[in-house]
């Protein structure tokens, strides 16, 4: 798998989605915070979009926080 | 067969839609315009319908020829951002939230949400009109700047109230639209085929 393009990250609520951004944006990972992509879930939910090189980053930094991650996905 | 068509004095998003009326009727179109603004926003009509289009300046105006080939999909993707009736479809922006609730924290998620969403659902609109607190959306610093500017290039036109950067002291910090007055604003309201608030 390469490093370019975008993962998903998938959280438990909108709380933690918005936490989940206020931890990336503390150590400066480029994040967006977006609506659930329809393929993934039918859910009105908003995940985070980070790029695919800082996924293991992501989820270090995100559990270190004690943001419960459920998914990253490749979109 | 060559159709002419003169939008000078034309307020937007008259040229526009005349423009794109006479490309139903003619492969060959000549439009008239006297400003930029008019020239871009025919110029990006019609090319993003397939046609080409060559600009010549005159005295009187600016001439845009604009030549389709003829073939099943050239009006496809034009008559996208207008309804049945071929009258565009507006999107207003009042505010920098999307909805009412006791926090504004999930408004600013929703307002995000749905300009990111736009970039990936059909129809776009052809204009969005951000006024009021809205304007804070299209300047410097916005969550949206990228979203805004994806819209832009896929010929959607982006209007911010001139009264409302300036109220809010924001008149040079704009990256995304165009600053608007209230004539185009109401004018652009009026005239579409469904107007849709945010």
């Amino acid at each position: 798998m390469t490093d370019e393009g975008y993962v998903v990250v998938l959280v438990r609520s909108t709380n933690h989605a918005l936490r989940a951004e206020k931890v990336l944006e503390n150590v400066r990972i480029d994040c967006k915070l977006i609506p659930v992509p329809r393929q993934l879930s039918s859910d009105c939910g908003v995940c985070l979009r980070v790029r695919r090189a800082d996924r293991e980053v992501v989820r270090e930094a995100l559990e270190e926080a004690g943001v419960e991650v459920r998914r990253i996905c490749g979109v | 067969m060559t159709k002419s068509v003169d939008v000078r004095g034309l307020p937007c998003p008259q040229p526009v839609i005349k423009a794109r009326k006479a490309m139903g009727e003619s492969d060959v179109v000549i439009v008239i315009v006297d400003n930029d603004v008019s020239q871009k926003n025919v110029t990006r009509m019609a090319e993003k319908s397939g046609a080409s289009v060559e600009s010549e300046a005159r005295a009187d105006g600016i001439y845009l020829r604009i030549t389709q080939e003829p073939g099943p999909t050239s009006d496809a993707s034009a008559e996208s951002k207008d309804d049945a009736s071929g009258v565009p479809r507006v999107l207003v922006v009042p505010g920098e939230l999307m909805g009412r609730g006791e926090h504004d924290e999930l408004g600013h998620i929703l307002v995000r949400g749905f300009f990111h969403t736009l970039g990936e659902v059909e129809p776009l609109p052809q204009t969005i009109i951000f006024f009021n607190s809205g304007v804070k959306l299209v300047v410097e610093g916005s969550p949206l700047i990228e979203d805004l500017q994806a819209l832009t290039q896929e010929g959607v036109q982006i209007l911010a109230c001139g009264t409302c950067l300036d109220y809010y002291d924001l008149m040079d910090d704009i990256v995304v639209g165009t600053i608007s007055n209230m004539y185009t604003i109401a004018e652009t309201m009026l005239s579409a085929g469904r107007l849709i608030y945010l």
